[in-house]
């Protein structure tokens, strides 16, 4: 098994073969798949997984766990949905705003921030997230502070006279999702084996001795924080633009941010489909939850009786509980698999080779 | 001018309860240098308890502190003993993560078991208040902070008078070198989580007369309980105290010259300005 | 013509004076053995030296450039790079990749950083343990990775701060070996270590620090006959 860097390079083809099946596979779905709702399902996972892998630039290579990244998806998110509802700013334009007020704000913060080490770190990104949710709240000329901002309508996208879409449907959100997905997952890989990759890592394994290493730590620590925002502000642009509203709340609190780095960690930090691994496991598993799902099948199965005490506590209250259990698999996680899923099986294989080793 | 006397005073009453939120947090973090973000979370139980002491049992809240600290304390042992104790050698990213984790654990469950409606609990006095030359002290407040001075007198006298307290003073101070010199540091790890979490839970029990209770009031208070530990210097019983007070103030006279919804703006403004500038605080002994 | 030139440094720590006064040359292609008992100041002045903190007085100059206050990554592009007393590995990355970073320091081009890497990992003598993760190290290996990644930043002058603590014998003769390899590449080194006998064989000249101050410099056999300095070893312990 290749060691942690030499993931990609060299490697053979059945995984490359794999990824590319998976890839056609998925343009081709909405051809095959009528139900809207796993569309839904599908587009939702797509926004994680781009969030979660421009998290993973930062905190997963970097090292640099932020836990605040929801006021990077959150200013993407506004700048797009305040452009075009109050400026009629069309959202391909609205978005590249959105990347560009985000990632500036990201260099003054990570140039301030950068400073601190480890847990101070977290804490002043989750100070800073808070300071964007409590300013959205309150600049209500702007953001319309708590009733957030209903989107009425998303121009139709023409070239020319030809209109490609008009946003009515899911399907052009299933492939912008897709297609900036790939992107992200691309982006990722091509991070990781190139000069820039190496020194993020560095960065996180011993930051004293990368910078003894000629490795200037805040200009490399900014790079990365900007790559990460780039995504994360895209995501939020995506979700605001599907959802259709926004609101401090949804966009820029304290449990986007938790979501966003449990979408690595249990896929596996600092590689380059844990985010996806993550997403896929995340998604439909809080879905099922808030939609009852989950309640509902242990009913029909018939483990558990509709009308028993159990039953209805579940039936009822469930779906009011993905936090609880969002929580619940944070400190699994933690406690039992802190590299994630990725991590675990690279354990185990390093462990084999170890013992080859010697 | 009597305004500001007036948000002045009401700051500092406040500020004790945050001083001891803060003792609590830094004891942790002195200890075991875990960053508890399920602080907050632990004085939302707190919260809880002594409603429902007060609801089914009757007794008033500054009475049931004498229930609410040993049973939180106990509480804090547990959590540390199962869950804190697992990660004391890992990354701190993942301590965080951790108690983060558990803080989302406590409030969603509360949630679950008692739903988010707000309650109230509203003794006789809850809104009482009585006139010191022109400026209205809120009597609950008061209160709270007496029992506040009185429980911060018996932490310091804990802490430096008795064989235990020294012994977590010097855990505290160099883990590696008090565990050479025979002190037990798993068990002062114990005790200092059970220490923060009883001095949570009844921080949670002297604001309950005056606050909302909700399963959600816990995230606002873990942070302002790191800006209170930071100001003052994390580690430093001290400084957290003083750090409790100008917090209690800032946001108290902040919220009236800048409206109430700005007032969490400032103090987290300030924490970012403290940690930029003096990281270790105004009286901090940063061992990092 | 001397390559580091320490004139007057002093560090201090509040009050405490962890280097005084302390003032020596070096020239191209020496061995300077930096020797004292434990809180001499050696590794304060390695730190002083290259950047981790700066000097409270006096002036460092490198090759002609004034070092006060630059940074780590300067002091390495500039041509001067250390170990450390207590290892650090990149420890989640493959012994190639650690060595690589060094290299990366003089090129953009991963290839060539490659090569160069695999062709410091031959100095050392790692060749077979290439691809293994450098946590899984044992410490021996561990001291050589750190001495190869330091080699990728083709250094002027290398800073070894008890490159050989921790190892048993045969290990500390390989390490000797590779520093008079190193030496023989034309590189300049300054050795902090205690083993007496490896900094009496490798060392051209000695300096020896006790208590932040410079005790005394000469060649081997001026320092061990040196009364004061033996005073100073045997005294206080």
């Amino acid at each position: 098994m290749r060691p942690f860097m030499q993931n990609m390079r060299g490697m053979s083809t059945l995984p490359v073969l794999l990824t590319v099946v998976a890839v056609i596979a998925l343009f081709l779905l909405p051809n095959f798949v009528e139900s809207t709702y796993a569309l839904h399902i599908m587009i939702l996972i797509f926004i994680s997984v781009i969030m979660g892998s421009g998290w993973n630039i930062l905190g997963g290579y970097t090292g640099q766990y932020s836990v605040g990244h929801a006021a990077y998806f959150g200013v993407g998110a506004y700048t797009t949905i305040v452009l075009m509802q109050y400026q009629n700013i069309a959202p391909w334009y609205g978005v590249w705003a959105g990347i560009v007020v985000a990632v500036a704000i990201a260099l003054i913060i990570g140039s301030i921030c950068f400073r601190l080490r480890g847990p101070y770190f977290v804490l002043a990104s989750i100070a800073v997230a808070e300071i964007f949710r409590v300013t959205a709240l309150n600049l209500k000329k702007l953001t319309n502070g708590a009733e957030g901002i209903l989107i009425t309508d998303i121009p139709p996208f023409k070239i020319g006279d030809i209109v490609i879409t008009d946003f009515m449907s899911k399907i052009p959100f299933y492939y912008i999702g897709l297609v900036t997905l790939i992107i992200a997952i691309i982006v990722t890989w091509i991070l990781q084996n190139s000069k820039l990759g190496y020194y993020f890592q560095a960065i996180r394994e011993d930051q004293d001795a990368a910078h003894s290493l000629g490795i200037n730590l805040t200009v490399y620590k900014n790079v990365a924080l900007a790559f990460s925002v780039v995504f994360t502000s895209l995501a939020g642009s995506l979700y605001g633009l599907y959802v259709g509203f926004i609101d401090p709340t949804t966009v820029l609190a304290l449990d986007l941010s938790v979501q966003i780095v449990m979408i690595c960690i249990i896929g596996g930090i600092g590689t380059i489909f844990g985010p996806v691994i993550g997403a896929v496991v995340l998604v439909p598993f809080s879905e099922a939850l808030r939609s009852n799902m989950i309640a509902q099948a242990l009913i029909d199965s018939g483990l558990v009786n509709e009308n028993s005490g159990v039953g209805t506590f579940l039936k009822e209250q469930l779906s009011h509980a993905h936090v609880l259990i969002y929580g619940i698999l944070l400190v699994v996680v933690i406690l039992f698999m802190p590299d994630g899923i990725l991590g675990f099986i690279r354990k185990k294989l390093s462990a084999k080779q170890r013992k080859e080793a010697i | 001018m009597a305004v500001f006397l007036q948000s002045m005073i009401s700051g500092i009453l406040i500020g004790g309860v945050y001083a001891l939120i803060g003792i609590g947090l830094t004891i942790i973090f002195g200890v075991m240098r875990v960053i508890n973000f399920a602080h907050g979370d632990l004085l939302m139980i707190g919260m809880y308890m002594t409603y429902f002491l007060f609801a089914l049992l009757h007794i008033d809240p500054f009475v049931s502190i004498i229930v609410t600290i040993p049973m939180m304390f106990l509480f804090g042992a547990f959590l540390q003993k199962v869950f804190i104790n697992r990660v004391l050698g890992a990354l701190p990213q993942n301590q965080i993560l951790l108690t983060i984790g558990m803080g989302l654990v406590m409030s969603n469950a509360v949630m679950l078991a008692f739903t988010s409606d707000y309650k109230i609990l509203s003794t006789t006095y809850s809104s009482a208040s009585f006139n010191v030359l022109g400026i209205s002290i809120s009597s609950p407040l008061l209160i709270s902070f007496a029992i506040t001075i009185a429980i911060t007198l018996a932490l310091y006298w804990f802490l430096y008078r008795t064989d235990t307290g020294q012994a977590i003073r010097a855990t505290a101070q160099d883990r590696d070198a008090a565990q050479l010199m025979g002190i037990n540091v798993k068990r002062m790890s114990i005790i200092a989580f059970g220490m923060g979490a009883a001095l949570a839970g009844t921080a949670g029990a002297l604001i309950s007369p005056t606050y909302y209770i909700f399963p959600q009031v816990g995230s606002v208070f873990t942070l302002k309980a790191f800006v209170i530990t930071v100001l003052g210097g994390m580690g430093s019983i001290v400084g957290a105290t003083l750090g409790g007070v100008i917090i209690g103030v800032a946001e108290s006279v902040g919220g009236v010259y800048f409206g109430s919804g700005w007032k969490d703006v400032i103090v987290f403004i300030l924490f970012l300005l403290v940690l930029l500038f003096k990281p270790s605080g105004l009286l901090g002994t940063s061992k990092d | 013509m001397a390559i580091l030139e320490i004139k007057h440094v002093s560090k201090f720590f509040g009050g405490l004076a962890a280097n005084s006064d302390v003032s020596f040359e070096m020239v191209t292609g020496m061995i300077m053995g930096l020797i004292g008992p434990n809180g001499a100041g050696k590794t304060t002045l390695f730190n002083c030296i290259t950047g981790y903190y700066p000097p409270s007085r006096g002036e460092i100059l490198f090759d002609g450039h004034r070092m006060n206050g630059l940074n780590p990554d300067a002091v390495c592009k500039l041509g001067m790079a250390r170990t450390w007393q207590k290892v650090r590995p990149l420890a989640k990355m493959s012994v190639v990749d650690n060595v690589m970073v060094g290299a990366l320091c003089r090129t953009n081009s991963l290839k060539k950083a490659r090569d160069m890497a695999m062709e410091k990992i031959k100095v050392v003598g790692l060749e077979k343990r290439v691809k293994v993760l450098a946590g899984s190290l044992p410490i021996g290996e561990r001291k050589k990775l750190e001495v190869a990644r330091v080699l990728a930043t083709k250094p002027k002058l290398l800073l070894l701060d008890e490159v050989m603590g921790g190892l048993n014998p045969a290990e500390s003769e390989e390490i000797i070996q590779l520093i008079l390899d190193i030496k023989n590449l034309g590189i300049t080194q300054m050795v902090i270590e205690h083993d007496m006998k490896a900094i009496m064989r490798i060392s051209d000249r000695i300096v020896v620090l006790n208590s932040g101050e410079k005790l005394a410099e000469g060649n081997p056999q001026e320092i061990v006959s040196n009364k004061a300095v033996v005073d100073a070893y045997l005294g206080g312990e």
